[in-house]
């Protein structure tokens, strides 16, 4: 039998509305995928954790920190194939709503954004790694995630 | 037990909501601080809505939490209906109820099946469990509360159909009758699931403060708001009552409610309300219901699995009993005002408080159950760590029972991080 992939699930900034949207597709395919996956990284279903070796990386939310920064270009080195789950992590939008803000509301948030080691501006994940592929949707269109998301599992 | 001193540090607890984490100092074998750090980066929403047209507000501040979208939704709906005097029709009303009740079934599932069954367990995953029949129960669970959520409001996270003054499409005909079955067939699941937390020995009981808004059919959308102290309180009120406390070190703040401490969520729902649980639920749950009121907090699973089950019965009911008829989507008579929408969201008391001015949001004040609990969930970590370093337990058993508590009440992170604070002018 061929060996399993590993599969990471990695919540950045965001509602992780995609990964709970996920979670709602694994009612009729987890059994089967289970066949092919390792679900290795996903905090929603458990606890251990060790950023290495993934086959396949499926990320959401934006990048809003320096520690978010590092982590996705760690998570970067250690995957193979590294999906980019909706629009936040596409586009860096509605979870970089911030970046678009006037001066009356950038006044508002300027203490927040000074104690909290934010950066300048948020980032989509594809503004700051390179990714192989990717689901639109907010949440992830369900059709397009499974048939992206099968082509690397079944590869 | 332990004389000496000890830090006890989870970074990024697993199995919940979005990102916290936990500090406990220990000094002379005491308890000096519990710090539970709400880590969720903010997306400062609160900013983010003023000066919107209130039309696409609702669907804006449901991606606040893609757990509990349709919560929040909700009860935004709800708030700029009473601010721009909208009168919604006992059509849309059934409909809501649906699709909260679909939310509840999948949210709850969630929780009790892949956040606390591992603990039971003692596993890491749910997916560990040796007995697979269960992955296939919560699997069939989940998706009954998934196929509702998509038949009465279009999808289960950011729903589409559910709107200012309605809903934009009808359920399909052809698709109730097997959604009625599905919501059937899994009662035998979720009657299952009930027993395992009613059997489970898990305790830590402490004198606080229950606080529901409580609805005559337990639909979690309009009534009263009570307490197990006696307070009585109309929606509207609900903020006069509570007193914001800010927690140090977390990106969060907490509530205090009437000067106190106090819990929200299912405990408290069944705590203050279980004699409006629908009459199917009453007769196959009456052993699980029973055991309230209760100050266990761990005894919020077993009230979840209740409501899964009230939340199916109720839903099969309104599905059996109602045919849904096209109906405009109503207009607001106005565009300026104030008003209060006050639900239960899965995890406890909604309130979203909201001025719109010329047809723009003024400002919104929100609180969120999570934040609600903080201060609650705190000091039962404290007396309980307590408890453990008396019985001289290791620092990995202290942290593992930390993690159950916190999970008993469901906490979500991501909504946590959102409130308003207030400048008051």
């Amino acid at each position: 039998m061929a060996k399993k992939k590993r599969v990471g699930i990695f919540s950045f900034t965001c509602d992780e509305g995609c990964s709970v949207f996920l979670i709602e597709i694994f009612n009729k395919k987890l059994i089967s995928w289970l066949d092919k996956i390792d679900l290795v990284y996903f905090l929603s279903v458990k606890d251990k954790r060790e950023i290495k070796d993934f086959d396949v990386s499926l990320v959401e939310g934006v990048i809003s920190t320096k520690k978010e920064k590092e982590e996705i270009e760690k998570i970067r080195k250690n995957s193979k194939v590294l999906i980019a789950m909706g629009s936040c992590a596409i586009s860096g939008q509605p979870s970089g709503q911030r970046n678009n803000f006037n001066e009356d509301q950038l006044s508002e948030i300027k203490d927040d954004l000074k104690e909290y080691d934010y950066l300048p501006k948020f980032l989509s994940v594809k503004e700051v790694i390179s990714v192989d592929d990717e689901v639109v949707g907010c949440p992830i269109d369900k059709g397009k995630f499974i048939k992206v998301f099968e082509k690397y599992i079944y590869a | 037990m332990h004389k000496g001193d000890l830090n006890i540090s989870i970074d990024k607890l697993s199995k919940i909501e979005g990102h916290a984490d936990l500090d406990i100092k220990v000094r002379n074998g005491k308890v000096e601080d519990v710090h539970l750090k709400v880590m969720e980066n903010r997306r400062f929403f609160e900013q983010a809505v003023k000066g919107k047209p209130f039309e696409g507000v609702p669907q804006l501040v449901s991606r606040i939490c893609g757990t509990c979208s349709i919560a929040h939704l909700t009860c935004c709906i709800e708030a700029v209906e009473k601010t721009l005097g909208i009168e919604p029709s006992p059509q849309t009303l059934l409909m809501r109820k649906l699709t909260m009740y679909s939310l509840m079934i999948r949210d709850h599932a969630l929780h009790l099946y892949y956040f606390v069954l591992p603990d039971i367990f003692g596993l890491d995953s749910v997916l560990d469990i040796k007995d697979k029949e269960i992955i296939h129960q919560s699997l069939h669970v989940k998706e009954a509360g998934n196929n509702l959520s998509n038949l009465i409001a279009g999808r289960a996270v950011h729903a589409p159909f559910e709107v200012i003054g309605g809903f934009s499409n009808l359920p399909d005909k052809k698709k109730i009758s097997s959604v009625i079955s599905e919501l059937k067939s899994v009662r035998k699941y979720v009657l299952g699931l009930a027993d395992i937390f009613y059997n489970c020995n898990w305790k830590l009981e402490r004198k606080t403060n229950f606080v529901a808004l409580t609805t005559s059919d337990f639909s979690f959308l309009e009534g009263v708001i009570k307490s197990s102290s006696g307070s009585l309180i109309q929606e509207k009120d609900f903020w006069n009552h509570l007193q914001n406390v800010v927690v140090p070190y977390s990106k969060a703040s907490g509530f205090e409610f009437e000067g106190k401490e106090y819990v929200v969520g299912a405990l408290s729902r069944m705590n203050l309300n279980k004699e409006n649980i629908h009459k199917d639920t009453k007769k196959d749950a009456k052993k699980y219901l029973d055991v309230f009121p209760s100050n266990n907090i761990y005894h919020n699973n077993l009230a979840q699995a209740v409501e899964i089950l009230h939340s199916i019965d109720h839903s099969i009911e309104i599905l059996t009993n109602n045919t849904f008829k096209k109906e405009e989507v109503k207009k607001p008579p106005k565009l300026d005002g104030e008003g209060v929408g006050v639900i239960e969201a899965p995890r406890g008391t909604l309130y979203y408080w909201l001025a719109i001015c010329d047809g723009k949001i003024r400002y919104v004040n929100l609180v969120i159950p999570t934040a609600q609990n903080l201060l609650s969930m705190r000091e039962d970590i404290r007396d309980m760590v307590s408890c453990l370093l008396e019985e001289g337990k290791s620092e990995e058993e202290i942290k593992k029972e930390a993690e159950k508590i916190i999970r008993a009440y469901d906490p979500c992170m991501s909504c946590a991080s959102h409130f308003l604070e207030i400048n008051w002018i």
